[in-house]
């Protein structure tokens, strides 16, 4: 008999002999060792050079899953749960190393038995996609299955998994793409695997859950962690809101205005800017129009401007420079200035818009006159106090729908999502 | 009521948990117990997940039940983000695995090919994560005994758990310093005979972890848990022992309720209980199911090279039990002394200081000075008096007055010890006799001893005042 992962098996080796559990070896890209688990419960790795022989004691048999059958409650909202993959909705079989293949709401309610006594839940799992794969392709497919969900009239409102790394793209691409938006498409995530007792998941979850049965909005935001505790979560913008940190559950952060609440527990609202279209009966509409060449480019001290003919070249649309703080690239120095290549650039009608690396704060187009160069002289487009990742998204959704220079610049600076923030709050900073 | 341990069908196996030294397991900081006031303060819940099987373990369960709020507290030195679980574990600690390594070949054991980390799930608290991190190093070790071979089935190395500093009816306080040491865990398959055998066990353990560099000295850096069963009796894990020499006791009196409980017909379970104070046990928690490990997928394996361990190998250390047999032969002085010298870190300080210089004064200084002195003076106080000694600026009778004086802070005036030579001692006996003549040998003795003590041999005023006095 062959044996396959999860079979209990004896591995004999000259000096040894092991029983236990066949498991997968976790993704790396050695294999010359045999993972056994152990009675106790401990996985070792066999040489498998020593091993003479595996003898398969007994196959396995998958465990039938008996799920909770959810019941509904007339006097509950019902909110939409769709994952489109990252930690929060991905189990491992650890026997056999596959994936759990479906999310359903009754998963979602074992996970977090609390969940049934806030919304009825449907849930369903769109996609399993790792986020940092994710792109216009599977932006438009979210919208359009958000869209079916708010245009629901059942529905009290939506909530969206997926993974952290590119959650403020998905955010700010929902932000633009769903026109008229009725109630809230509340975000969640988690920073730290569900396997474990301490995941934020359970508190993202159940927050982000109250949020798309309670808050009163009508917009793309963000439920994470406010803290490193497990009090409360923020709901930040999702043209407004940056991941800061690679793995504190606290690193989505607001970036140049206030999250719009805090989101407790047990379900208390706090608002904290109260800045955002409330709920409405709208119907939605896709707009999904996307530029895929489009692109962001990081300056740096040294860049070489070639680096801009290969843009040129690959005929795209539109480049968001993120530029030195008030929104600089060398324009005096003569082996590096970009001053050449951006009017090429754009007598060639790709729009040029510039941010700040700096995240927070504003760009400004006239107070150094290297800036007025930009600005006047050549035609570059200044976003404001836009992130970087929303300019990008929204710079690929404007050329989706013209690529008229004076047209690109005027979309650029009308603010359609709250990325534009007109008034710079003093106690935005670090927040 | 005296216990046939034979006949109850006793079995009893032990935990050892052993601290390391140096950073910790999975991120670089220190290994300290600080005393600095906590800069870091962190809520969080923990939840009940299912495990690899899928199975929700019990333990867990019970815990999750609690519903607690865990408050965690550290001061930002010896805690990073790691400790908080907001932040991967960096990888493992190459010196804890070394000296793990080393303690599993001192004990006999197998490493293993490829060491995997697992989480196992604890749901208490005590680690942020809801898991500790532990990974099997060794198999099929063995300690010879006074009843024969104890196998050691396992040699894991894990994390510390944290400090419990409160707990209320809905919240448990932690400190975070100790989360994350390198723990050696020990484990004893549970062929112990009996209570008296349970500590001789353990203490073998102890003195082979001791012999080992890298190993931390001292109260809590290592901690015995006891498995013991009887027929018709539960498994129970005793834990929290504050010395080894009351294993025996705690086991028969955990026997004895166990009989009492049996004998009453009430039904036993399988419980973790609190070694107290006077002896007895008490409950903690359910014995924790079997569905507790999964792998720990953000740490890659660890392959153990062959000769890295033919290299550690070499490296071995002499164990104590040995050195203490080589010092007692080489200083012609007991078995007890020797132990003493042994478990003195002074004496290796010492002796690297005095390389080349009379050995001798450094062993009868440590051996003859009392115990109360000993452990309040630090090893450059010793350095300071025997240098004086070895410089010839004082008598070896005065090391001892000197080291009372620098423990009560007093000035060291050395001229008051200054060694005198034979011919004024000689002198200086004479003008005593003739002060006061007619006395025995031993009241010019005593009267010599007074004026030079501790700058005079003994042995030398006695024949001195014998040329004299008949």
């Amino acid at each position: 008999m062959i044996p396959e992962y999860g079979d209990e098996v004896k591995v004999h080796t000259k000096e040894q002999v092991y029983e236990g559990t066949m498991l997968p070896r976790p993704e790396i890209f050695e294999e010359n060792y045999t993972i056994i688990k152990l009675d106790n419960g401990y996985n070792i790795g066999i040489d498998n050079k020593r091993i003479e022989k595996i003898e398969v004691l007994r196959k396995y048999e998958k465990k039938k899953e008996e799920k909770h059958k959810l019941s509904h409650n007339k006097n509950l909202p019902t909110v939409s749960i769709l994952s489109f993959g990252g930690t929060i909705s991905s189990r491992v079989d650890y026997r056999t190393g596959g994936v759990y293949a479906d999310y359903t709401a009754e998963d979602f309610v074992a996970m977090l038995p609390e969940l049934e006594n806030v919304a009825n839940l449907k849930a369903e799992k769109v996609m399993g996609i790792m986020s940092e794969d994710m792109a216009a392709d599977e932006w438009k497919i979210m919208a359009n299955r958000v869209a079916k969900e708010l245009n629901d009239n059942e529905v009290r409102g939506v909530v969206v998994t997926q993974g952290t790394d590119t959650l403020h793209y998905s955010t700010a691409a929902m932000s633009f793409f769903l026109k008229h938006l009725n109630r809230p498409v509340v975000f969640t995530a988690a920073q730290r695997s569900i396997d474990r007792g301490s995941s934020d998941a359970f508190m993202n979850l159940l927050c982000a859950v109250h949020a798309a049965a309670k808050f009163d909005g009508a917009c793309v935001v963000t439920c994470m962690h406010g803290t490193s505790n497990d009090n409360y979560c923020i709901l930040n913008r999702g043209t407004k809101v940056r991941k800061l940190n690679t793995s504190r559950r606290d690193a989505f952060r607001p970036i140049n205005e206030l999250p719009l609440a805090k989101v407790f527990e047990n379900g208390k609202i706090e608002i904290l800017n109260s800045n955002y279209n409330k709920k409405n009966n709208q119907k939605v509409i896709v707009d999904d129009k996307f530029e895929s060449k489009t692109a962001l480019l990081y300056v740096y001290p040294g860049m070489s401007p070639d680096v801009l003919d290969y843009y040129a070249e690959k005929k795209y649309k539109g480049i968001v420079i993120a530029a030195t703080a008030l929104g600089h690239v060398a324009t005096m120095n003569q082996k590096y200035s970009l001053i050449k290549k951006f009017k090429e650039l754009i007598e060639n009608n790709v729009a040029v818009v510039i941010v700040s690396q700096t995240i927070y704060g504003r760009v400004h187009p006239y107070v150094y006159t290297n800036l007025r160069k930009l600005s006047i002289d050549l035609g570059c487009i200044f976003a404001e106090d836009m992130l970087s990742e929303t300019a990008y998204v929204k710079l690929g959704w404007v050329l989706g729908h013209t690529t008229k220079i004076d047209e690109v610049k005027k979309m650029m600076l009308t603010n359609y999502a709250g990325e534009i923030t007109e008034r710079s709050d003093e106690h935005a900073f670090l927040y | 009521m005296q216990i046939n341990y034979q006949d109850l069908g006793f079995k009893c196996g032990l935990e050892i948990h052993q601290q390391l030294e140096g950073k910790k397991l999975f991120c670089s900081c220190p290994t300290l117990n600080s005393d600095k006031e906590f800069d870091i303060k962190v809520e969080r819940k923990l939840r009940a997940v299912a495990g690899e099987t899928g199975d929700v373990d019990i333990a867990a369960e019970f815990e999750m039940l609690k519903r607690k709020r865990f408050l965690y507290e550290s001061n930002s030195e010896d805690t990073c983000l790691v400790e908080y679980d907001e932040e991967p574990p960096h990888l493992m600690n190459n010196l804890a695995l070394e000296t793990t390594i080393k303690v599993a070949l001192l004990l006999n054991s197998k490493i293993v090919d490829e060491i995997q980390v697992m989480r196992k799930t604890v749901v208490d608290g005590s680690n942020v994560s809801g898991f500790q991190r532990t990974a099997l190093v060794a198999i099929n070790g063995f300690i010879e005994t006074s009843h024969g071979k104890v196998v050691i089935p396992t040699i894991c190395l894990e994390e510390e758990a944290a400090q419990k500093l409160e707990e209320g009816t809905d919240f448990v306080r932690y400190k975070l310093d100790r989360l994350g040491i390198p723990l050696i865990e020990i484990a004893t398959d549970s062929s112990i005979k009996d209570h008296e055998h349970a500590k001789e066990t353990a203490s073998h353990i102890g003195m082979v972890l001791r012999s080992v560099e890298n190993v931390k000295r001292g109260l809590g850096t290592i901690r015995q848990d006891v498995n013991i069963s009887i027929m018709e009796g539960a498994r129970t894990e005793i834990k929290g022992f504050q010395d080894l020499r009351s294993i025996p006791k705690v086991i028969e009196y955990e026997v004895k309720r166990q009989l009492e409980a049996i004998k009453a017909g009430k039904k036993l379970s399988k419980e973790v209980r609190k070694a107290e104070t006077d002896f007895t046990t008490s409950f903690l928690r359910p014995l924790p199911g079997a569905a507790r490990l999964y792998p720990e997928t953000d740490v890659l394996p660890v392959k153990v090279d062959k000769n890295h361990i033919e290299k550690l190998k070499k490296e071995l250390p002499k164990l104590l039990s040995e050195k203490i047999e080589e010092f007692a032969k080489r200083y012609n002085i007991s078995n007890d002394m020797a132990k003493e010298l042994v478990n003195d870190e002074n004496f290796e300080y010492l002796r690297q200081k005095f390389k080349g210089k009379d050995v001798w004064a450094i062993v009868r200084v440590l051996t003859n000075t009392p115990k109360e002195i000993k452990s309040k003076l630090k090893a450059e106080d010793f350095e300071e008096v025997l240098s004086y000694f070895y410089e010839g600026n004082i008598s070896k009778e005065a090391i001892i007055d000197l080291l009372e004086k620098k423990l009560r802070g007093e000035k060291l005036e050395i001229s008051e010890f200054k060694a005198i030579s034979e011919e004024q001692l000689e002198n200086e006996i004479k003008k005593i006799i003739k002060e006061k003549p007619n006395l025995n040998a031993s009241a010019y003795m005593g009267l010599a001893m007074a004026k030079y003590r501790g700058k005079v041999d003994g042995k030398k005023v006695m024949e001195l005042v014998k040329k004299f006095v008949k």
